[in-house]
């Protein structure tokens, strides 16, 4: 056992193939690539003291967002999950990112989540239509922009949602154990309007 | 029906999961075996507006009390349950 | 730029579709042109169609019809009149309406797994290479054989099957359903799993506007130009609801032009969805709407990855519902001979489909809007023989048209229609009394509009009754909802516009936008004027009220007779207002009649409430995509794939798979692989992914404090390193749930759940810190995703582990004894959590790694563990391993059980509060009586014993009061060789060396088993400590 590695294998392996799927005439209407793994941690303000966190994330040069809102700073993607929660996600390991918030710890508590969500970024001009499909919240660009989140459920699968940009650009964070069965439903929904996954072979 | 998440905004029912009556309190561990009793098992049912335990379980996992029109499914309000105990230690202050 | 409608689109000012072109004076048989042979009934030119020729069949025969056409008009258009056979008496039946009530043109659409029973062909859009069959027949449509039920109608009226069929009760089933099912039925549904994609959506807007007629489109117009999201979804697949099907005018434009020109500026504003098509069918609670877009009904196949139909939940701020109305049959002898016509229909499909429903017409109406059929019958080359109707001087404005044509106008009512599968005549009597036979193919009827109010209804809104309408109008309407134009019993089209534009626009402003104003386009002048007229009696032949259930006037006369009065038992009682059609020509009429029987008026009869849906909904349409394996998401493991490899057989746990047992090559069944398994672990080393069972973490100051509230047992005295079982209680004192306590770090604990309790007790954990105990500094994250964990089980479970995990891990008993915890690392620095726990009863260890990994681990542990002779396991084996330790499980943890029934009562606390810790003290829980967990072996040890099997004592009568408690578990134990079973038993743990029966009337068993302790393996606990 000497020369024992494990391989870091993508939530998504199996599924999918690089290529273009579904539709096939036109731009596709989706593109989908799996997002940088990294870490990504669970920070629940200590009983009392969000305020304290949220000074001390100040310090740092984070800002904690209010409801249904993310920020990024200093490389760390801050997304708010639940009152007094939030999701950070760090691009390196999750004892890189345990020691970026080590100064948080007496206001808050961390819980590694990094590989318990498989991410996706999603987007091109057929993506909102797509999306209705399994998201019953609101995605018109009068109500959901870009630094919102959502935690809803789609197709009976928990998920994340946060849109990135105008074009418009999405990341999705689902449970590992049903990036399956999300990944059967967001390939389903996108077919109509083809979509073209551009990470390599998962 | 659709249900004011006050930290999610409005969702459909789908996303939540009921519980039931929010009127009845966890008594003092010494109350005594009929304090729980009716903490368990009595309940009112009265018809019109009434406060019931319902989880977001499938956003923020919030506990909330949701005043709900049993008669109409007009839901008033929906207030998360770490607001009322805020709200209830800034009124022993 | 002017503002009114229909003008300022930016597209479609002025255009849009012609003035039909009138085809007047040429007769069916005509030699004109080529297409008149083909579609014999199909006028020269006009209509809302293209001309552009699609092929068809119909009970075997091709047709052609055209673009634009429904399957009704394109029958129509081919002289196709009979279509079916009525439910019950099999009587000839034809196309009623040309809309969604049409209660008698059902269909069976498609074939093969494609085959969609009950299709209305008034709906039904046409393409090419269409295959419909008629049903309800047999061996044809014109020579049905079943039509004997009509002979036999005088016994197979209202009641029937309640009265005949009542004794001997055990006939229903075997003799007289199927025989019923046979006789009376509607289409077969295709037997087989439909191949085609249907989906879901969601759609929120500002402003839903629910029907796309001249009401519709102006409310869609105003609320569109505010700026609002609107979204206008109609069940048709042309806009223009009336507009396309009447000669009208609107500020100089004809109604479909118009209606052309508001399409066209609908679709130029970013914020309009029109959804064609797309019946909105329910309304639910907080705004919710439910629709039903045949996204590719209208071709022979969906392309590829496009949904046959997609249901859509609409979330609207508010909702213009402009629904329109249905017109209503009047009840008259045979009224439902093919033949007999709406005279709204008949002027649809002369208009809107350039269409004869046939050459000679009688018209039958009460009301002034009827009346205009005649004209346009007129200008479509069908002679007019006859005018009826019953109302004085009604008739006067068509002095012209009968001096001009010879039409008769008559003052009076049709009595009877002529004719069988067809109408081949009217019997009228006038205001003299005096009767009249007139020959004719078509009777056009009409007993008045009634809005079509359903959706109102869904929320419980109960319709009034407008009797200067003669018809039920919207009562209380649902939170949000506007009701305009016909919907509301407005039925002139200037006041259906200006209702439209005035909705839509207060529909808008109560969304928070500010509509501009919109001018009201001018339209031609019209009289609504109606009297009542429900049914015209008559010496012979059987008056319909409800034609898909054959519910006739006697029907309703029976049901009076017998007390069924109340519109509720008089629906229950004769069937009217049933089935497909939901009564939407019927149910005003049935209660008409029951009111004339009574005395009563309509509203004091009764009301007519609806429930979603308005038109039928096939179910695969409310499944959706998630059907099949995708009925709901799967969980898998990490190490899935591995597992896979390995051949595992699955089986669900709840969302997860799970590997049942691995088959190998020559094993005779699942029993060879399990005895296996189990037999590795005791002798060797085992392999199981565990990664299901629920994994909280609990994190805070608090956390100790937290977890004693919540488990029987202290958990806030536990070592760091160290592991706990425990229990959880439910409130009401009985076991929630049961699972370890791992303390890691002096603030951060991991807890563990049954897999199938994970979720239960996550929220109950949640309840607990949120709404219990605010002030307790606690946090919990489910992290069942974030690790992949196995147990490795067996005396050489050790050795397996040193190979993997970094050279400094200490696994010796001195440094990490059973229940330690510890952090360690693999050999590669790939961070691991290691326990020592044991569900086996062996010397065992639970790894766990981030999920990432675990497929890794598993290939890594299986090859360090080749050498000892490693085995995968799965959850028979678990199962097996678990019984023979008296470890308790689902069986055990049935919701009915104290700690103290499985032996566990040591482990529940006195001394502090927790969950359940009053309601333990109750009598009943408490009672010495009670059943409680022990083990059994059958006195044979190669009896089989069935999990649920009774246990009485021998010689006991079979009788649930000398029930004494039931098996819970039982396998055989290849360990023991025998086998075994866990119970809960009456005073159990005293009665062990006891004989009992287990008493299994299911399987046919009943086996003599002997009383002993819950753990038949190393009951001293030696190996796991080992």
């Amino acid at each position: 056992m000497a020369d024992l590695a494990l391989p870091d294998m993508s939530p998504w392996a199996g599924l999918w193939r690089r290529g273009r799927f579904g539709h096939a005439l036109g731009e596709p209407g989706l593109d989908i690539a799996e997002s940088e793994r990294g870490s990504m941690a669970l920070m629940s303000a200590r009983r009392g003291r969000t305020p304290d966190l949220a000074r001390a994330a100040q310090d740092l040069g984070l800002t904690l967002p209010g409801p249904r809102a993310w920020t990024q700073d200093r490389g760390f993607v801050v997304l708010s999950t639940a009152p007094d929660q939030w999701l950070v996600r760090g691009p390196g390991s999750f004892s890189e990112l345990a020691a970026g918030l080590e100064p948080l710890a007496p206001f808050a508590a961390v819980i590694d989540q990094s590989h318990a969500r498989a991410v996706l970024t999603l987007s091109g001009p057929r993506l909102r239509d797509a999306l209705a499909k399994g998201f019953e919240i609101d995605l018109h660009p009068r109500t959901f922009r870009p630094g919102d989140v959502a935690v809803t459920v789609v197709a009976g699968v928990s998920a994340i949602l946060w849109q990135i940009d105008e074009r418009p650009t999405f990341e999705v964070a689902v449970p590992r154990s049903m990036a399956g069965s999300f990944w059967h439903w967001l390939s389903e929904s996108a077919a109509e309007y083809g979509y073209r996954v551009s990470t390599h072979d998962a | 029906m659709r249900i004011p998440c006050p930290f999610c905004g409005e969702r459909g029912n789908a996303e939540f999961s009921y519980l039931g009556d929010a009127a009845p309190v966890r008594p003092d561990p010494k109350a005594g075996m009929a304090a729980f009793y009716d903490y368990v098992y009595t309940r009112d049912n009265p018809p019109g507006m009434i406060r019931e335990w319902w989880q977001h379980v499938g956003g923020c996992r919030a506990w909330l009390v949701v005043e709900r029109n049993v008669t109409t499914h007009e839901i008033a309000k929906a207030t998360a349950a770490s607001a009322l105990a805020q709200g209830t230690r800034e009124m022993a202050r | 730029m002017s503002d009114a409608i229909g003008h300022a689109g930016p597209v479609g000012s002025g255009s849009g579709a012609e003035a039909p072109e009138r085809a007047a004076r040429v007769t069916p048989n005509s030699p004109v042109a080529g297409a008149a042979r083909v579609q014999p009934f199909r006028m020269i030119a006009g209509g809302q169609i293209e001309r552009r020729p699609l092929s068809f069949g119909f009970d075997g025969k091709q047709y052609q019809g055209f673009a634009g056409d429904t399957l009704a008009s394109a029958l129509l258009a081919n002289g196709v009149r009979l279509v079916g056979r009525s439910f019950k008496y099999h009587r000839p039946r034809g196309i009623l309406s040309a809309g969604p009530e049409e209660p008698n043109a059902l269909v069976e659409l498609r074939d093969g797994a494609r085959r969609e029973p009950n299709t209305r062909a008034t709906v039904a859009e046409l393409y090419d290479g269409l295959v419909a069959r008629s049903q309800n027949r047999w061996p044809s449509l014109r020579f049905d054989l079943m039509a004997v039920n009509s002979l036999a109608a005088p016994i197979l009226g209202a009641g029937f099957y309640y009265k005949t069929f009542m004794w001997p009760a055990a006939f229903w089933e075997k003799v007289y359903e199927p025989m019923i099912r046979r006789a009376a039925g509607l289409g077969r549904a295709a037997g087989a799993p439909d191949p085609d994609l249907y989906e879901k959506a969601t759609a929120f807007c500002d402003v839903l506007v629910v029907g796309g007629g001249p009401a519709g489109l102006a409310a869609a117009l105003a609320a569109g130009r505010s700026g609002a999201r609107v979204i206008l979804a109609t069940e048709d697949f042309v806009l223009g609801g009336r507009l396309v099907s009447e000669q009208r005018e609107i500020g100089g434009q004809s109604g479909p032009a118009f209606a052309a020109s508001v399409e066209a500026e609908l679709a130029s504003l970013p914020e309009v969805r029109i959804l064609r098509r797309a019946g909105v069918f329910g309304v639910y609670d907080g705004g919710t709407y439910a629709a039903l877009e045949r996204v590719n009904d209208h071709v022979a196949l969906p392309p590829p990855h496009e949904p046959r139909q997609r249901l859509w939940r609409i979330v609207a701020k508010r909702c213009v519902l402009a629904a329109g109305a249905i017109e209503r049959p009047v009840v008259f002898a045979d009224n439902d001979r093919p033949g007999v016509m709406l005279a709204g229909a008949v002027r649809t499909y002369l208009n809107r489909f350039a269409v004869r429903p046939g050459s000679r017409a009688v018209l039958f109406g009460n009301n002034d809007d009827a009346l205009r059929t005649a004209r346009d019958l007129q200008d479509s080359g069908v002679t007019v023989a006859a005018v009826v109707d019953p109302r004085p001087d009604a008739l006067s404005s068509l002095d012209m048209l009968s001096r001009e044509t010879g039409t008769r106008l008559v003052e009076g009512v049709v009595e009877r229609a002529l004719g069988s599968r067809a109408v081949q005549g009217a019997e009228i009597r006038d205001a003299r009394g005096e009767a009249i036979t007139v020959p004719c193919d078509l009777i056009a009827v009409s007993g008045g509009w009634q809005p079509t109010v359903h959706l109102t209804s869904h929320l419980g809104g109960r319709p009034e009754w407008a009797s200067a309408l003669a018809s039920f109008v919207p009562g209380t309407l649902p939170p949000g909802m506007a009701v305009v134009g016909a919907a509301r019993g407005d039925f002139a089209l200037a006041s259906c516009l200006a209702d439209g534009i005035r909705a839509g626009s207060d529909a808008a402003a109560a969304a928070g936008f500010h509509p501009r104003s919109v001018t009201i386009p001018s339209a031609d002048a019209e009289s609504t004027a109606v009297t009542p007229l429900w049914r015209v009696k008559a010496a012979k032949g059987k008056a319909f009220v409800d034609f898909q259930n054959d519910v006739s006037a006697s029907d309703v006369e029976i049901a009076h007779r017998e007390g069924f009065v109340a519109v509720e038992h008089l629906k229950r009682y004769t069937t009217l207002g049933m089935a497909t059609d939901q009564g939407k020509t019927a149910n005003v009429n049935g209660l008409a009649l029951m009111a004339e029987l009574t005395g009563r008026s309509v509203p004091a009869t009764g009301t007519t409430r609806f429930r979603p849906p308005f038109t039928p909904v096939a179910f695969a349409a409310f499944a959706g995509p998630h059907r099949g394996k995708n009925y709901r998401p799967t969980r898998l493991t990490a190490a899935h794939g591995w597992a896979v490899e390995h051949n595992a057989v699955f089986m669900e746990a709840g969302l997860w798979l799970r590997a049942q047992y691995f088959p190998h090559t020559g094993d005779k069944g699942w029993r060879d692989a399990c005895d296996r398994e189990v037999l590795a672990v005791r002798e060797r080393v085992g392999l199981c992914d565990v990664s299901t069972l629920g994994k909280i973490e609990v994190v805070g100051t608090d956390a100790g404090t937290f977890l004693d509230r919540l488990y029987t047992n202290t958990m806030s005295s536990l070592p760091v390193g160290r592991v706990r079982y425990g229990i959880m209680l439910r409130e009401d004192g009985f076991v929630m749930d049961d699972g370890t306590a791992a303390r890691l770090e002096p603030q951060r604990y991991l807890v563990t759940t049954t897999t199938a309790n994970a979720v239960a007790v996550m929220s109950h954990m949640e309840f607990a810190a949120q709404v219990l105990w605010p002030d307790l500094d606690v946090a919990l994250a489910s992290v069942t995703d974030q690790w992949a964990q196995f147990a490795v089980a067996g005396p050489r479970s050790r050795d397996v582990l040193a190979a993997v995990l970094r050279s400094d891990a200490d696994l010796a008993n001195e440094g990490f004894p059973f229940m330690g915890a510890m952090a360690t690392a693999l050999r590669d620095g790939t961070p691991a959590r290691l326990f020592r726990i044991s569900f086996s009863g062996e010397l065992a260890y639970e790894i766990a790694v981030a999920a990432n990994y675990g497929d890794g681990l598993a290939r890594t542990l299986m090859a360090a563990g080749a050498a000892h002779g490693i085995m995968p396991y799965g959850l028979e084996a678990l199962n097996v391993l678990r019984i023979e330790k008296g470890h308790a499980a689902t069986g055990e943890l049935n919701g009915q059980t104290t700690a103290g029934d499985l032996g566990l009562g040591r482990m529940v606390s006195t001394k502090k509060d927790f969950v359940g810790a009053a309601m333990t003290q109750r009598p009943a829980l408490v009672d010495p009586d009670r059943w409680a967990l022990v083990g059994f072996r059958p006195v044979n040890p190669q009896d089989p014993i069935g999990a649920g099997a009774h246990l009485l004592r021998p010689g006991a009568e079979n009788k649930s009061r000398n029930d004494e408690g039931h098996v819970t578990s039982t396998c055989f134990s290849p360990t023991l060789g025998s086998t075994i079973a866990l119970g809960l038993l009456r005073r159990g743990p005293q009665r062990l060396g006891e004989r009992v029966r287990a008493y299994d009337p299911v399987r046919g068993r009943d086996t003599l088993v002997e009383v002993c302790a819950p753990v038949f393996v190393d009951p001293e606990g030696v190996r796991l400590r080992g």
